[in-house]
């Protein structure tokens, strides 16, 4: 935020609605983000809820920006108080010249928890609403009218966007939001809050073409795009949007989608409609992974080709399931029973969820085994704009599976051949000619049941090879900050946009840090080792209590003594301004 | 013709019942006519899930408990295959039980055989969940449970011993879930010789409903009171317990099927990209 005289210029603001489950937090904070998109403003945007359907503390917390930002800010600017749980929750976070809207209608707020300088607007929405528009829920329309002149929107533009979002609507509710609207500027200007008087100004900018999107549609949509046509889960959050996301497109591209009676069963449904030939996914959090462990080992031995998705949550066991986390990465690396090839892909924004959902989707067929995606809670489930994801480069790898005429041509057909690159032709099911075992048993090259060790030696060996012939192929991680830099940041998932700008706060501090998100975190990559060891120390900065990948990275013979884990396991993500601060703390002491 | 795995010759025990259950299948597949490359075989695991080796169709041996799950995902994405899965009684109503209700709910097209012997063989003896029979405290009935279940349209249980019956319901079950009228049950009392032999009592407990004059198997209640009724007495059905005459073949996708070539759908795809447009 930049101050011109008496106007703030706003470049760069954090807003929070809150208020109890079923208030329409959502609804107010999707209207100011229409405002903010339509000056250009990047978006980032939040919730914070309560694991039960209605009621509850419930936020939207939304960070827009002219910058692109990949997490919310430090400081609220803008709170918007349905109740007075919010202003507690809220308050503390809140700017020293932030503002609040409250809704007085239980009393006024409780400012021990605001900054003195905060500015606080008083109003009873809910009875304003009830007694002049009968109805509570329109305290929505009538804050957003508040918030809006705060923002020095004019009140055509407020109404338009108030129409454009109630468009769906019928008229006359449509209309009574619209009168909602106007009492709310009727109640700014007996504030002196008049049209055009506000203290702010959002600045604005051509931010060009944008869509707005959560990591769990991005990556449901790549797998689409990728030729996924099947896919089975069982609700869990924060993996079900994933699902239900799933359950409406897939229909309309002839795959299937269903919801299983458990993860056991979604990870072998799964497994069946890989086995003929389709491509498959399943997506879960921490608690269902645990449960498919065997499946995915099966996946691994018997190779198939299945994209699993695992959208971490707080654990152990049931954990705090709306919380973010990076606690199944010991999980994913190294789970299920005995030793088989993977890959694990670690997407850190709606991009990557898109590009890595595309990757994962081609990988498995081309590799024939697991591949897991790993995301986090505010991956999965907060949205943020990106550019528009690249349909049109897509290409689908169709891997080694074989045609009624190559197999005719072939005189002799083994599932499990021993191959140079340790991949063996596949001829799927319904294929003439083609007929052959598929079991997670050790077997010959035929699929028969071979306990003989030469055997099993070859059979490990060539299941081995192919993690080597996909090396090359998998997907490279993002650098930024002073690439130069003794000092190193690394981190996975969503610490990238909270990273990329405390890098950016590190620089204006004195300290260059040169900043590496993996996107491929199985097998570790030679980048990532060659990251490390040209820094004195590498920050490594996790949602875990075990510093899981700090661990991962020492377990391939990256230097230990250089890794600096920045551990955090509240179940709230990093702000940019906080992390800057634990480096800096740091630093200070090295 | 290109060569492929040789069906391999069975590991069963001399006067194991699942000969009588393999060579129903390759029956109904010869009678039905179809080409075995139009075939999966699902197997579970125990001496019953190796049946899928020996016969010469696309074969996979599934995980214990889950050859449900798996055997509905490889339908769903080719309803064209024909679909027989199969395994004991240990990996269906022990490990695997929560999948069977799920099965005769979903009700899709595929066969499942569970091969009974009141007992896990191949871990040397241990009791299954139908140690102790079919009725009464410790026992379970699977038929009885189908029954209960409003979607279910094919239910039959068959003897090892009794080879005429059990090929006819396997073609029958097989011809169901091929014509896509349903999900098709058999469960076949199949002794276990080492374990647990059950053949002179079976041979002395089991009727074939088709001699009970009050079955109907188009009526679930009536074929539940002859079931009941049944093991009231110390005895066992067996034959066409249950089969809805009115099954309309379902209509499903074929994913399989589908061309996945981005360029294809590529309004499609643009469509859904700009519903997230700001």
């Amino acid at each position: 935020m930049t101050a011109t005289g008496t106007t703030r210029v706003l470049t760069d603001l954090d807003v929070m609605v809150a208020g109890q489950g079923g208030d329409g937090s959502l609804t107010v904070a999707n209207l100011l983000g229409i405002l903010l998109g339509r000056r250009g403003f990047h978006l980032y945007v939040a919730r914070d809820v309560a694991s039960r359907i209605k009621g509850g503390h419930a936020a939207a917390l939304m960070r827009g920006s002219l910058v692109p930002r990949g997490s919310l800010g430090d400081r609220i600017d803008l709170l918007v108080a349905f109740d007075a749980e919010a202003i507690e929750k809220g308050g503390p976070r809140l700017a020293d010249d932030g503002v609040v809207i409250f809704d007085a209608s239980d009393g006024p707020a409780d400012r021990q928890h605001l900054p003195a300088g905060a500015r606080i607007f008083e109003i009873p929405f809910a009875r304003m609403a009830v007694r002049d528009l009968r109805r509570d829920l329109f305290k929505n329309s009538l804050a957003f009218g508040v918030a809006a002149r705060m923002l020095g929107a004019p009140d055509t533009e407020a109404e338009e966007i108030l129409a454009q979002r109630f468009s769906h609507l019928r008229p006359e509710v449509a209309a009574a939001n619209l009168d909602a609207l106007r009492e709310g500027f009727a109640y700014a200007d007996a504030q002196g809050l008049g049209e055009g008087a506000s203290p702010w100004r959002l600045d604005s900018a051509d931010a060009g073409d944008r869509i707005l999107i959560s990591g769990n549609e991005a990556l449901a949509f790549g797998f689409l795009v990728a030729g996924g046509r099947f896919y089975a889960g069982y609700p869990i959050t924060p993996a079900s949007e994933i699902l239900s996301w799933l359950e409406r497109r897939l229909p309309q591209f002839g795959g299937v989608a269903l919801q299983a009676e458990d993860e056991l069963a979604a990870v072998n449904l799964a497994i069946g409609a890989a086995l003929a030939g389709v491509r498959a996914m399943t997506a879960t959090s921490g608690p269902g992974l645990a449960l498919m462990q065997e499946g995915i080992s099966q996946l691994g031995s018997a190779e198939i080709p299945v994209v699993v998705v695992d959208c971490q949550r707080s654990g152990p066991s049931t954990g705090m399931p709306t919380k973010p986390e990076q606690s199944d990465i010991g999980m994913v690396v190294h789970g299920g029973n005995g030793d088989f090839p993977r890959v694990v892909l670690a997407p850190g924004d709606p991009t990557d969820c898109f590009e890595l959902g595309v990757e994962a989707t081609n990988l498995a067929h081309l590799f024939q085994g697991p591949v897991f995606v790993l995301l986090d809670q505010a991956v999965s489930q907060d949205s943020m704009t990106v550019p528009p994801f690249a349909v049109d480069e897509v290409e689908i790898e169709p891997g080694k599976v074989l045609t009624a005429e190559e197999l005719a041509a072939m005189g002799e057909y083994r599932r499990y051949a021993i191959t140079e690159d340790g991949i063996s032709p596949w001829a799927v099911p319904g294929t003439p000619g083609g007929m052959n075992l598929v079991t997670g048993n050790e077997r010959n090259e035929w699929g028969q049941v071979s306990t003989d060790p030469t055997n099993r030696v070859a059979m490990m060996d060539k299941r081995m090879r192919k993690l080597e012939t996909v090396l090359p192929r998998l997907p490279r991680g993002r650098r930024f900050g002073r690439a130069d830099a003794p000092v190193g940041i690394l981190g996975i998932g969503m610490q990238l946009g909270v990273m990329v700008e405390a890098v950016e706060l590190l620089e204006a501090d004195g300290i260059a840090v040169a900043g590496f998100q993996p996107r491929t975190l199985w097998p570790l990559l030679d980048e990532t080792a060659e990251f490390v060891e040209a820094r004195e120390r590498v920050y490594v900065v996790e949602h875990n209590a075990e510093a899981q990948l700090t661990h991962l990275l020492a377990s391939v013979g990256i230097p230990r003594e250089r890794l600096v884990p920045i551990l955090r396991y509240d179940g709230i993500p990093f702000r940019p301004g906080e992390l800057a601060g634990r480096i800096l703390a740091e630093e200070v002491g090295a | 013709m290109t060569a492929t795995y040789a069906p391999a010759r069975p590991i069963w025990c001399a006067g194991c019942g699942h000969f009588g259950v393999q060579g129903a299948m390759a029956h109904a597949f010869a009678a039905l006519q179809i080409p075995p490359h139009e075939i999966v075989v699902l197997a579970g695991i125990g001496c019953s899930g190796t049946v899928q080796n020996n016969l010469g169709t696309y074969g996979y041996h599934a995980l214990h408990g889950r050859v449900l799950p798996t055997a509905a995902g490889v339908h769903l994405a080719n309803p064209h295959l024909t679909v027989v899965a199969a395994g004991g009684d240990g990996d269906g109503y022990a490990i695997g039980m929560g999948h069977l209700v799920h099965a005769f709910r979903r009700d899709l097209p595929f066969v499942y055989v569970v091969m009974n012997n009141g007992v896990y063989g191949l871990t040397k003896g241990q009791d299954s969940p139908t140690r102790h029979g079919l009725s009464g405290i410790g026992g379970f009935d699977a038929i009885d449970l189908g029954l209960s279940i409003p979607a279910t349209g094919f239910l039959a249980r068959g003897f090892s011993r009794h080879p005429a019956q059990l090929q006819r319901l396997m073609t029958d079950a097989i011809r169901y879930a091929r014509e896509a009228k349903g999900f098709a049950f058999i469960e076949v009392l199949s002794p276990c010789v080492t374990y647990n032999d059950t053949y002179a009592s079976w041979e002395q407990a089991v009727v074939d409903v088709a001699h009970v004059d009050d079955h109907d198997p188009t009526d679930r209640a009536a074929a539940f009171a002859v079931t009941t009724g049944l093991a009231a007495e110390g005895k066992i059905a067996t034959g066409q317990i249950l089969l809805d005459p009115d099954r309309e073949p379902r209509r499903e996708p074929v994913p399989a099927a589908e061309d996945l070539r981005p360029a294809v759908h590529a309004s499609a795809y643009a469509e859904i990209l700009d519903r997230y447009r700001v």
